[in-house]
């Protein structure tokens, strides 16, 4: 049914949009704790930073990630001298562009979860004895989790779609960094591919759309559970 | 208050459809030339444009991205592409007069890489260019599956006999100035582009020049778009064409084929 070269664009866009929200997840969480329940000097430009994917075109984070990672880059030249390791030209730096547009929207689900959370519960918690780790991994997170849920599922969409940033850092090399955005966007470059660039559009659809009934699905569940009702 | 806020919004939409009304009112020529020949077009324009008061905007890309552009219906009023390929399937989609097709320029394929690097490397038959990649580096190439320098490069690669060791070491890019970028960061340790892009870019070197038998000779084709056409494009075309135009060509390093 799926060509192997459909597999393996397929195969890539779903590895790199994976690794992008396993890595990016934890780190959103721990920025949208920050934000919501601390207050600290620079907040506000914190913020500001950390939603700058979201608002600046894209093509300009993927040559800031290639100014900062790429093989001569201040960032990336130190990473592969003291550790051998490269986002050049590899689907590493394509999770890591995607990751980066993404963690806005992460971060802007989880911290709107949180601040939704009645902070007596945490106070209470405290007064009881637990400290601040034990009542985030008991409280908070368990309570935000419907919010945790759909900025993960938002990510991936947006990760699967990562097109500007991707091709400016990493290029747009079969089975390396061709995602399905930039397979259907080389196929346009090429006449007679009208065919071909369908069936990946349906692909696309399918696989977004698949993702979101997963997470509705699965916010279903996680909302009842915190609210006590039975599943 | 909401009156003044109508007032202004009416006005942003007056003062926004007044640009574009103006510009298309004006004499503009849009000409979409192979990113290679770009840089070359638009030093050619300028006097022109002094000259005439004809303005001329130039919009560089790869070849095969501009000819799809102009099969869907893109304004642009003249076309060079850099691969022949691309204008006869512009010619097969019935969008540019054929009759007045014209081969403008030529140029030759180099194998570059970065300014501070000593790479010694001389394209024949059978060269170590996959030992010249080191461990983990990728060849800076316009991506072969369209743009024509990519085209010329496998096909030079391919005669060559080194095709086979390098088709997954490739770093593909959208145009060719894109792939002399890659080289010019340090990104790629090599990378194949024409003559006169190494020569524009301030962070490559030429490592060897590809023997001319090894790929289809370099050919940039000239013609008019036959829909968009006005007596405006039609002077620039024959500018282009003019012995002002052939030495700012050569300067930049092309060889000229057609005179006036």
């Amino acid at each position: 049914m799926l060509s192997p070269l459909e597999i393996e664009i397929i195969t890539l866009s779903l590895r790199v949009s994976f690794w992008a929200v396993l890595i990016g997840l934890p780190l959103a969480i721990g920025a949208a704790w920050l934000l919501a329940r601390t207050t600290f000097p620079g907040k506000v430009l914190v913020d500001g930073i950390l939603h700058l994917p979201l608002v600046v075109p894209p093509v300009i984070v993927g040559y800031a990630l290639l100014v900062l990672f790429g093989r001569q880059g201040a960032i990336g030249s130190i990473l592969y001298d003291a550790f051998g390791v490269s986002f050049a030209f590899n689907w590493k730096g394509a999770a890591l562009a995607s990751g980066v547009m993404a963690f806005p929207l992460m971060v802007r689900a989880v911290r709107l979860s949180i601040e939704a959370i009645d902070q007596r519960l945490e106070t209470a918690a405290r007064t009881l004895g637990a400290n601040r780790v034990r009542v985030f991994a008991t409280i908070t997170l368990p309570l935000a989790l419907p919010g945790v849920l759909s900025g993960a599922v938002l990510a991936f969409a947006r990760s699967l779609g990562e097109f500007g940033a991707t091709i400016t850092f990493v290029s747009n090399i079969p089975g390396e960094t061709r995602t399905l955005p930039l397979a259907i966007f080389n196929l346009t470059q090429v006449p007679g591919s009208e065919a071909a660039i369908g069936r990946l559009v349906l692909i696309s659809i399918a696989i977004a759309l698949a993702a979101l009934i997963l997470s509705e699905v699965l916010s279903r569940r996680i909302g009842a559970r915190i609210r006590g009702t039975p599943t | 208050m909401m009156r003044s806020l109508c007032q202004s919004l009416a006005a942003i939409v007056v003062a926004l459809s007044g640009a574009t009304a103006g510009a298309a009112q004006s004499e503009t020529v849009l000409v979409f030339a192979a990113a290679s020949a770009a840089p070359a077009i638009r030093a050619i324009a300028d006097p022109f444009t002094a000259r005439t008061g004809i303005s001329v905007t130039v919009s560089g890309a790869a070849t095969s991205t501009l000819a799809q552009q102009i099969v869907r219906g893109a304004p642009a009023q003249l076309v060079l592409t850099a691969h022949p390929r691309w204008m006869t399937h512009l010619s097969d989609s019935r969008a540019i007069d054929a009759t007045r097709r014209t081969t403008l320029l030529g140029n030759e394929l180099v194998l570059i890489a970065p300014l501070d690097g000593a790479t010694t490397l001389e394209p024949s038959f059978g060269f170590a260019l996959e030992a010249a990649l080191g461990r983990d580096g990728r060849l800076a190439i316009g991506d072969p599956t369209h743009v024509p320098a990519g085209i010329y490069a496998r096909q030079a690669l391919t005669t060559l006999g080194v095709w086979a060791s390098v088709a997954d070491r490739l770093a593909p890019a959208g145009n060719v100035v894109a792939a002399v970028t890659f080289v010019a960061r340090g990104e790629s340790p090599l990378g194949i582009a024409y003559r006169t892009d190494a020569a524009l870019s301030d962070g490559v070197r030429v490592v060897g020049l590809f023997p001319a038998s090894s790929h289809d000779p370099v050919r940039y084709d000239l013609a008019p778009v036959s829909a968009n056409m006005t007596p405006a494009a039609d002077a620039f075309l024959n500018h282009l064409r003019s012995d002002a135009a052939r030495t700012v060509f050569e300067r930049y390093g092309f060889r000229v084929m057609a005179a006036s």
